[in-house]
């Protein structure tokens, strides 16, 4: 599903059609995802149409949420001064952009995932996120590709004791998301104290896959920090 | 020597009565010392408060600091040409009087508005209710706030007023609650009805995960049973998720069996015997 394609190709995965129909200038952009439909009309003579995942937190309305919040299906304890690698399972939604040489316009968007929002912190102090459950695995899970992406965490425990970690937020404006048949980030994330952590992304691309268009810089929005401190618990 | 003694000399010449040439110079002098000093505070203000403050408020606090420093430097420079301080003073008294009397409300204006910007309980595109007006801030300007009302009228309020009357922000925290009560008959099942409306709050993206709906019983009243359902939603998204979910709660209910009653009155008629 995701990838690079023509104006005039159709598209059909697991109950998901795209499609750009009409010759000509004028033509009718249709989307199905699930129950959901949606036309538009698009006028292009060149360009293609890229289908890429993308941040979880544009749906169901842009501007509510700016972090992705996984919690975890078991507490995950680790000891003092160690590193450890782990996967999770992330939340994916998917992006319709038209590509030509100047400029890349993202014309849709839709999510297959479960969509739910929590608050991080206290009321007065804390920050919406996009709520996630996922199990920790050893290895990488397989994953409803148009549902979920594959997350490598890598987790470093700088504290002196042994903590226990329930949930992990991360910045959207952070994200890196890359793809081949199925959306993959790799995230680091340092634990400073029992209640205190910071994640950031690794932007080195795997081998075998492909950056994802990242919306933030489509939108001409910068990234200023590259970390984002957990300070209300883990 | 004969070169100092002529610019002395020329220095000390009088130009007028007890002004001399030399006075002159020291005039010039502080006000230009006032205007580059005026210029750089004016640089700084612009370079702390660029990201801060609306653009007009900024202008305004840079006119504020750069004419009050010039006029310092006036009032220190203006004994050096023979004008004397204390008949300026008298003279600058009755004038402040009278431009205190009439600028009260302005001045009054001015420093809630400086007052507001620092303490900041407003921000633009908030959505509050100052004194008797509720709606979303438009702007915050040095001498008013406006608010676009919540039925689409424009208001400009004094920031005296602002700053003295009780601001209620619903936006100023992440997350906010609201709460409704949901009356069901006797003959149904409490439990059965709290786990349907459970479901159907968790199906629902913007009714958070955490804090956590709270449902439970919280009256036995004449004709019903009252549930009371409290929902947290992220602030900005609140009231359009109050107004979605109390007839879907209804629905879902009837759905599952679940009866909402009517109000009723169980009269029973004595016999005679």
């Amino acid at each position: 599903m995701f990838g690079k394609y023509g104006l005039n190709d159709e598209i059909k995965e697991n109950g998901v059609e795209i499609r750009i129909e009409g010759k000509g200038k004028i033509k009718r952009y249709y989307r199905k995802a699930g129950g959901d439909e949606i036309e538009k009309i698009v006028s292009a003579e060149s360009g293609n149409l890229y289908v890429v995942p993308v941040e979880p937190v544009n749906l169901p309305k842009l501007g509510v949420a700016e972090h992705l919040l996984i919690e975890f299906e078991n507490p995950y304890i680790i000891e003092p001064s160690i590193q450890d690698t782990f996967y999770l399972k992330f939340p994916i939604e998917v992006g319709i952009f038209l590509v030509d040489k100047k400029d890349v316009e993202r014309i849709d968007i839709f999510t297959m995932a479960k969509q739910k929002y929590t608050l991080y912190g206290s009321p007065e102090q804390g920050i919406i996120c996009r709520w996630w459950k996922s199990e920790i695995y050893h290895d990488k899970p397989e994953v409803k590709k148009l549902h979920e992406g594959i997350m490598r965490v890598d987790v470093k425990n700088s504290y002196r004791e042994w903590v226990e970690v329930k949930k992990m937020v991360f910045r959207a404006f952070d994200m890196k998301i890359f793809y081949n048949s199925h959306a993959y980030m790799h995230t680091h994330v340092n634990i400073l104290k029992k209640t205190m952590a910071e994640t950031a992304f690794n932007s080195r691309k795997p081998k075998n896959m492909e950056a994802s268009i990242d919306i933030y810089e489509a939108k001409g929005i910068k990234k200023l920090e590259k970390k984002f401190v957990m300070e209300w618990g883990l | 020597m004969n070169l100092q003694a002529e610019i002395s000399k020329m220095l000390n010449h009088e130009l007028m009565k007890g002004v001399t040439l030399l006075d002159l110079f020291i005039f010039v002098a502080i006000l230009v010392v006032a205007v580059v000093i005026a210029k750089i505070v004016r640089l700084n203000i612009r370079r702390a408060l660029k990201e801060k403050v609306p653009k007009t408020t900024l202008v305004a606090i840079e006119k504020i600091a750069y004419y009050t420093i010039i006029i310092i430097g006036f009032i220190i420079a203006i004994p050096y040409i023979g004008f004397s301080l204390s008949g300026l003073l008298v003279a600058g008294g009755i004038a402040g009087i009278v431009l205190g009397l009439a600028t009260q409300t302005v001045v009054s204006n001015l420093m809630s508005g400086l007052f507001l910007m620092a303490e900041k309980p407003i921000q633009i595109g908030d959505g509050v209710s100052i004194g008797d007006v509720g709606g979303v801030v438009k702007d915050i300007r040095v001498l008013s706030t406006t608010i676009r009302t919540w039925d689409g009228i424009y208001v400009r309020l004094p920031n005296e007023k602002v700053f003295t009357s009780n601001i209620y922000n619903y936006n100023a925290h992440a997350a906010r609650r609201f709460e409704y009560k949901v009356s069901i008959a006797y003959k149904s099942d409490a439990d059965k009805a709290i786990e349907v409306i459970k479901n159907l709050l968790e199906e629902h993206p913007l009714i958070l995960k955490e804090p956590a709906p709270q449902i439970f019983v919280e009256e036995l009243a004449d004709s019903s049973v009252d549930l009371v359902v409290k929902i947290w939603a992220p602030s900005s998204e609140w009231y359009g998720v109050k107004t979605e979910m109390l007839w879907k709660i209804k629905v879902a209910l009837e759905k599952a069996g679940i009866e909402i009653p009517f109000p009723q009155l169980v009269i029973w008629k004595g016999e005679e015997t």
